[in-house]
């Protein structure tokens, strides 16, 4: 039996280290920026996500100033040219290969009206934070320190106080 | 280990390995089609495959690691962040390197710094807090079934929309001012690499002697 | 014996379940055993760190696919 194997057990059902994950994560953007010339990054792929939903609803992102050039070809070629989403949709499914081969896997409904609420306001909040500050904590804090440029060093400075604020909030709030 | 566990009645489990093994098939299999849609798809696909499931088995995630220090008095993710860094920014140093020996632009993600950055890193901070999750947290946890971070992941879409719609504004108050520094371009490469590896190594010592006076 | 004591945090994100163990754990007395009820697979990580960091007996039970029981005994 599968289960009942220590292997078994040590690889695909106890969590790893945190300090093992922290390597191969560093391994996997030092490969990515070397195979396709930029390192990782998740949230500008939601950009196209919500402008496809847009135009599926009607509407017309692409007169916007943001799709003029680069950005718009990106738009207009649709989602299934888009390298980027498979990439994001990528870590879904890997998080839930992840979860069935520990057979961990259960649909974890939304238990209260606050946790809708936290999940609205944080959406929104993060979703437009990344894209006044060139990424989330991924792009902007891991790729850009990584890059060493400036801009990842403030980026770090600036959400660790949001955190800050944000722990206040959740447990005034939220829990 | 003493603990004593009133052995209540076990639910019945469910063997969910056949089911991973079948998505494994299938997430070969799509990999393989998907090389028709573009050159980079396949590889795309694959890094978004083990990311996911680096992140998920080894439960990284970069929002506690930013969060506990502060709510519970955590530092052991904040450690593990730092030395992802520290390791990337070895392997980025040589690719920038390179390019810079080749005379070509330096890669990487350098961007404008600026106020903007410290106003959406603060926003970021709070609603990665609060919705449980950051971009890769919430990804990770919508593939590990948790309907709230669907929930968030549809509203930092729609964030990202909002945000996009309002980038004039910002780009010529703020972006356009900023300057993208590279700091192998202001201090040299040596000090920077100095610098750089210098602030991570405190950060670290600190975390550490955090983690264990909060204790 | 010391007494169990349930704490539900099913359905709960993280940070959820571990800032609710920590300020039920300071209700119990010394002997106490509490048991954390959780779904979200950060916290058989994070939870049971923090209750051996501040030394108390900790045991984690798998009761269902994805489901969890932590044990934490209050040792002091």
């Amino acid at each position: 039996m599968i289960k009942d194997s220590p292997y078994y057990n040590k690889f695909f059902k106890e969590p790893w280290s945190y300090v093992t994950g922290a390597v191969i994560l560093a391994i996997l953007n030092v490969a990515l920026f070397a195979a396709s010339g930029s390192p990782w990054g998740v949230t500008s792929v939601f950009i196209y996500w919500g402008a496809w939903i847009l135009q599926a609803l009607g509407g017309h992102p692409e007169t916007w100033a943001f799709f003029q050039g680069e950005a718009g070809k990106t738009l207009a070629n649709g989602f299934l040219a888009h390298a980027g989403s498979f990439r994001n949709i990528g870590i879904i499914v890997g998080a839930l290969l992840a979860t069935l081969l520990a057979s961990e896997f259960k649909i974890k409904k939304i238990k209260s009206g606050r946790q809708a609420i936290a999940a609205i306001l944080g959406g929104l909040l993060m979703g437009y934070g990344a894209r006044i500050s060139f990424g989330c904590n991924i792009g902007a804090l891991f790729s850009g320190i990584a890059s060493m440029s400036l801009h990842g060093w403030i980026y770090l400075v600036f959400i660790f106080f949001g955190a800050w604020v944000g722990s206040k909030l959740l447990v005034k709030f939220f829990i | 280990m003493s603990v004593s566990k009133t052995s209540k009645k076990k639910k019945k489990k469910v063997n969910q390995i056949p089911i991973g093994i079948a998505l494994l098939i299938l997430v070969i299999i799509i990999g393989y089609s998907i090389k028709d849609l573009g050159p980079k798809h396949p590889m795309s696909w694959m890094f978004g495959i083990l990311f996911g499931y680096t992140l998920r088995s080894s439960r990284f995630c970069f929002t506690a690691s930013l969060r506990d220090p502060v709510l519970t008095g955590g530092t052991s993710l904040t450690k593990a962040v730092i030395i992802t860094i520290a390791i990337a920014t070895i392997g980025f140093a040589g690719i920038q390197y390179g390019a810079f020996l080749r005379g070509e632009e330096i890669p990487g993600n350098i961007n404008p710094a600026g106020i903007h950055i410290a106003i959406g890193a603060f926003m970021f901070g709070i609603g990665m807090v609060i919705a449980g999750g950051c971009a890769s947290g919430t990804l990770m946890r919508v593939g590990e079934g948790f309907l709230m971070q669907v929930l968030a992941l549809v509203f930092f879409v729609i964030g990202s929309l909002w945000g996009v719609k309002h980038i004039e504004f910002w780009e010529s108050h703020f972006f356009s001012k900023g300057k993208a520094l590279f700091l192998p371009d202001a201090l040299g490469w040596f000090p920077a690499l100095v610098l750089q590896f210098g602030l991570l190594f405190a950060l670290y010592i600190l975390a550490d002697w955090f983690g264990n006076k909060s204790n | 014996m010391g007494k169990e004591v349930k704490l539900d945090c099913l359905g709960e994100a993280c940070p959820v379940p571990l800032i609710k163990t920590q300020k039920k754990i300071k209700d119990l007395d010394v002997g106490d055993t509490l048991i954390v009820e959780v779904d979200h697979s950060c916290a058989i990580k994070n939870v049971p760190e923090w209750a051996r960091k501040e030394g108390y007996n900790c045991e984690i039970e798998e009761i269902d696919d994805g489901e969890w029981e932590i044990y934490i005994e209050k040792t002091k």
